[in-house]
Parts: C-alpha cells; sequence; structure tokens
C-alpha cells in the first residue's frame, strides 16, 4: 500500500471535546453544515473555525476522548468544511472514532502532550511516524490496513461502491 | 488461547475461526434498526448509494421513537419519510406510541443469542441481555449494512466482571450500573466489550438484564454482554425469535481486566445533579427535595420497574407538590401494566402515563419540563445540566423503585424505608 501523507499547520484542543455540542447543528436547529462549520468550537476556542478556515485548514491536535458521547456523523462533514485534514489525540469517543473513518477523516490516536501550538506537522499514516517542525519525532500504531483503504476512497459509502463484495485486497 | 463471549461473535459472522482483539473484521449483521433521530441521516446517505436493490431491508426496522409524539413539523416530516421508506424498501416499521427502539426489537422477535444486531443509538448495548453483540452505529454504517449486510468492526478488548452475590430486596440492576459509573466513571470503559457473569446475574429476571447492559452505554462500552440461560431461552421463545445459538467464552478467554463485586454489599444508588458518575449510596442522602419523577426510558421502563414503583404508590397520594410522569418502553409493557392494574394503581396516586417513546428521556418533546431550581429524580440513563430543555433544573437518577419512593415523600429516598419498596417479583 502507498503511504498516506499529510502536511499541515497544527490547531489545538483540549480534553473530552464534544462534537454534538460544538460541531452539529443538535442546538443550533435549522442551521445547515456551512453556518456551523464557521462557529463550530466557537465555545472552546473564540475564533477556531474561523481561523483554520483563513488558513486554508489544518490538523486538529486534541486531548484524551475526543468526540466523546456524540454520535453524530454530521460533526465530520462539518469539520470535512472547515479544511481538517486530520485529527490526532491519544483517545476518541467510540462512535466518532467510526464516522471519522466512515466519512474518510484521517484520525490518530497518539500521545500528543509534545505537540505546540505553532507546529507544522508531517504525517505518514501508514508508516505511523509523526515529524513536527519544532523538531519532535513521535511514532503511532498505523490503522489497520482495511481501515486506511476505506479512509484512502474518501469513506464507507465510496468504497462499498468501488468494492460491494468488502474485498480490501482488490 | 480461549476468546471471549464477543470474539466468537464477531469471528462467526467473519467467518474466521478467530480473531483477537484490534483486529479490523467484516461481519455478516443480523439486524438492523434506525431511530427517527438518525434517519434523516440514514436516508439521505442510502440515496447517495443510488441502489435500488437493498438486500438488507427486510432484516431492518425502523423507530420512530425519540420525537414521539413530534414536538415540530420537521420531526413529523422524518417521521412521513421514514413510513415512506420503510413502505417502498420493506423494512419494518415501529410507528408513534410503539415504544423505544430497544425494547421493540427484542419484543419483536428480531434478535437471538449469538446475533450481531446494529441500531442507531449508543444504548443498542441493550441486546447483550440476550447474549447478542448489539453496539450502536450512524448513517453511513447502516446504509452499508442496508447494501450489502455486511459492516466493518474494530475487534474491542473485552472485560470480565463477576458480580458476586445477590441483589437484596430494593435494589436492582441499575444500582449496580450506577455504583459501576462511580467507580469506572462515565466513559471509563470507552471501547470496551463487557461480560457481566455470576450468581446476581443468573438471579436477575430479563427486565433487569437488559438495565444492566443499556446502561453500560454511558461506561462508554462498545458491548456488554451476557451468558444465555434458560430464563433467556424461554423469553426469546415467548417472543417469537429465531432459535437460539448461545455463546460462552472459553475458560481461558483473554480479558483487558478482571473484576469483582459482591452485590449483596450494595445499597440503593443515586447519581447526583448534572454528572452520571457522581454516585452515592441513597443512604447518604440528607433530605434533598424533589419536584419531579420520572419512571420510563430504555433504561427502566419495562414491566418490572412499573410493578415497583406501583407497589411503593398503592393507596397513596404523590408527596405535595411534585409531580410524577410513567413513559413505558413499549405498547406492549403498557397494555401489561394496564392488564395487571398497575395504571389505575399510579394514576390514583397522581402519576400521569405518557405513551411510549423517549421523549421524556431527552427533553425534545417537551413533554417533562422542570422549571427553575427544581429537581427531578428519573430513572433515565443520563442527566447532565439541560437534558430536559432547562440549564436551570438538576437532574438525579435512580432505580425505579428509589423514584417512587422519592415521589411518595418528596425527598430522595431509599427504597428500602417504604412500604412496597422491597418487593421483587417471587
Amino acid at each position: 500500500m502507498n503511504s498516506i501523507l499529510i502536511q499541515g499547520k497544527t490547531f489545538l484542543l483540549g480534553e473530552e471535546v464534544n462534537t454534538d455540542i460544538n460541531c452539529s447543528s443538535k442546538y443550533l436547529p435549522g442551521k445547515d453544515n456551512a453556518y456551523v462549520s464557521t462557529v463550530a468550537f466557537e465555545k472552546l476556542v473564540p475564533g477556531f473555525a474561523k481561523q483554520i478556515i483563513s488558513q486554508q485548514g489544518g490538523i486538529i491536535v486534541a486531548g484524551k476522548n475526543f468526540g466523546i458521547n456524540s454520535s453524530r456523523e454530521q460533526a465530520i462533514q462539518i469539520l470535512h468544511l472547515m479544511g481538517v485534514q486530520c485529527i490526532l489525540a491519544p483517545s476518541f469517543g467510540r462512535q466518532f472514532f467510526r464516522n471519522a473513518i466512515n466519512n474518510g477523516l484521517p484520525i490518530i490516536e497518539c500521545d500528543t502532550a509534545e505537540i505546540n501550538a505553532s507546529d507544522v506537522l508531517d504525517i505518514d499514516l501508514t508508516l505511523g511516524t509523526v515529524r513536527s517542525s519544532s523538531g519532535k519525532e513521535m511514532s503511532f500504531l498505523p490503522l489497520p490496513q482495511e481501515i486506511l483503504k476505506i479512509v484512502e476512497v474518501g469513506g464507507l459509502l465510496n468504497f462499498i461502491t468501488k468494492h460491494p463484495d468488502w474485498n480490501f485486497s482488490a | 488461547m480461549g476468546h471471549t463471549i464477543s470474539e466468537k461473535i464477531l469471528a462467526k459472522h467473519a467467518q474466521k475461526t478467530s480473531v483477537v482483539a484490534g483486529e479490523v473484521v467484516v461481519c455478516d449483521v443480523d439486524f438492523a434498526m434506525v431511530t427517527d433521530t438518525r434517519a434523516s441521516n440514514t436516508i439521505k446517505m442510502m440515496n447517495k448509494l443510488d441502489r435500488d436493490a437493498l438486500k438488507f431491508t427486510k432484516n431492518t426496522a425502523l423507530v420512530l421513537d425519540h420525537y414521539s409524539p413530534p414536538p415540530h413539523p420537521e420531526a413529523a416530516e422524518i417521521h412521513q419519510k421514514m413510513r415512506i421508506f420503510a413502505d417502498q424498501a420493506n423494512t419494518h416499521l415501529y410507528d408513534i406510541g410503539d415504544g423505544i427502539c430497544h425494547q421493540v426489537l427484542p419484543e419483536g422477535g428480531h434478535l437471538t443469542s449469538g446475533d450481531l444486531v446494529v441500531g442507531t443509538d449508543t444504548h443498542s448495548v441493550t441486546y447483550g441481555a440476550f447474549n447478542a453483540f448489539g453496539t450502536g452505529i450512524e448513517g453511513s454504517d447502516v446504509a452499508a449494512v442496508m447494501a450489502s449486510g455486511k459492516l466493518w468492526f474494530r475487534v474491542p478488548e473485552s472485560v470480565l466482571i463477576h458480580l458476586q452475590g445477590e441483589l437484596q430486596p430494593g435494589v436492582w440492576a441499575k444500582d449496580i450500573t450506577l455504583h459501576l459509573l462511580g467507580k469506572y466513571k462515565a466513559e471509563g470503559l470507552n471501547y470496551k466489550a463487557i461480560e457481566y457473569i455470576g450468581s446476581a446475574v443468573s438471579k436477575m429476571d430479563i427486565d433487569d438484564r437488559m438495565t444492566l447492559c443499556n446502561h453500560a452505554a454511558e461506561l462508554g462500552a462498545k458491548a456488554a454482554i451476557l451468558e444465555a440461560d434458560q430464563k433467556t431461552f424461554t423469553w426469546l421463545e415467548a417472543h417469537g425469535a429465531k432459535t437460539p445459538s448461545p455463546v460462552y467464552a472459553d475458560h481461558d478467554a483473554v480479558y483487558a481486566f478482571k473484576d469483582q463485586i459482591n452485590v449483596s454489599l450494595l445499597a440503593p444508588q443515586v447519581a447526583r445533579k448534572h454528572h452520571v458518575d457522581d454516585v452515592v449510596g441513597t443512604d447518604q442522602i440528607d433530605r434533598q427535595p424533589i419536584q419531579f419523577a420520572l419512571i420510563g426510558t430504555c433504561t427502566n421502563g419495562r414491566l418490572d420497574d412499573i410493578r415497583q414503583a406501583a407497589h411503593i404508590l398503592q393507596g397513596k397520594k404523590l408527596a405535595k407538590g411534585v409531580r410524577m410522569i410513567v413513559t413505558p418502553a413499549s405498547r406492549q409493557i403498557y397494555l401489561a401494566a394496564l392488564r395487571e392494574g398497575l395504571i389505575e394503581i399510579l394514576t390514583s396516586a397522581g402519576a400521569s402515563f405518557e405513551a411510549a417513546g423517549c421523549g421524556t428521556c431527552v427533553g425534545i418533546t417537551n413533554h417533562l419540563v422542570p422549571g427553575n431550581n427544581e429537581t427531578v429524580i428519573s430513572s433515565a440513563n443520563r442527566n447532565f445540566k439541560g437534558r430536559l430543555s432547562n440549564d436551570e433544573a438538576d437532574i438525579w437518577l435512580g432505580s425505579a423503585a428509589t423514584v417512587a419512593a422519592s415521589a411518595l415523600t418528596g425527598f430522595i429516598t431509599d427504597p428500602r424505608t417504604v412500604t412496597g419498596g422491597t418487593w421483587r417479583n417471587a
């Protein structure tokens, strides 16, 4: 399998980020994804969404249990609109993890304590390495091949359209 | 090396001899469920797939339970779409008032021991009470299942919790789950599959076993699963389920960790306001007034829960100023309670009955809105601030017996201290 490489600027969020509250229209009835993508995570970091959008996207680096308690797939669609390329956190909410994979958003379970706000990160999803512009190198257990395949084609629906038999080696 | 129940169910459904935790497998799914909170997204995803022949629809149920009855035109429109979709695709449909998804699926005979069941709701872990692997999913997942009958899973690590002893009169499965939430904290078992074993589980009736598995969602569990026994088989047969294929763990199965709890020593527990894992014994609460009492939800809206309340409130009145709502988990439970005379007992005591559904739990139908500075004692599973549409109200959680005892006195009350509070079905 070819290496999947990601490069982007770091945008920090804290621990236990609930994406139902901070990145969905659950509490903003009638508002569409385009609107939510401009105000997502506002309560946690004022101006967060506008910053990431103005810099043509980036990588979210968060604390443990990112997406906890959240089961809305909509959060990933909004993260895509914001230009989020990847999320790094020590752990994710179970359903958030599935939703990210199913919608083609790479997520990485790794220790994020050493990553600084201004770092530019070079990530190799396949090898499981992160290099930061401040000189830190980290490794993580790469996602299983099957999951990388789903991410690579942009999500689960694309995958089963291409591979109705779920053949990961095709 | 031996395997856990979850590993064995996933292996069998992936046509493999064995699987290990962390591995990704593609499994044949036995049954899929979609609630009205996720139906809009699911139908959108299905349309993206643009497939006429959805192979799996006969093994799919659409359940109109959360927005039941619909509080606004948008919800009513989702319901219209669901009815049309169910008709066209030939899925099962449970309409408004039929009941909560996690109750109507087992009642409808849609699952059996050894099955793999998915649903668009975190409390899909409830099906573990029947020795099925039940877990929560989202719209893309459902679309994939309906198109192919299959879905990917990352095999979870299993945790073995041995519940020794026997629950004392007035103490219920809810008190165990609250105790575990206090111990492991909310989401403390994120991704894990919990297996509960032991004499306390064997002695529980099915209603309590469903509570035990259901509330594991708040621990973050991917699944919570019990061994099947004669009680399981009798219940499944009575509800028209397929022949069970029970799955047992190997004696040398590998668990992330094991724990033992002697439940004989457990007192009724409550989760204090806002945090499901801020748990103490009712005996440690000093005259905490309540104004609202709720018995219902997928956690504790079953017949045994309504019976607990009726034994406590028979011939009595709710304390002055207390309002009480009972929402049975399904129409079948409502009918059973009606036939047993429980509805008359509770209505005479001052309680109001709502049609079966999730509205009084999630605060999206606005049928239970507490006032500012009011306290609700609820048999539900979540109590975060604002859950019932008012940030200025507090929600405490307890068993149905604790809720009824508290409605009787007007204070958070240990059910063992009131007449009828130690009732248990013989």
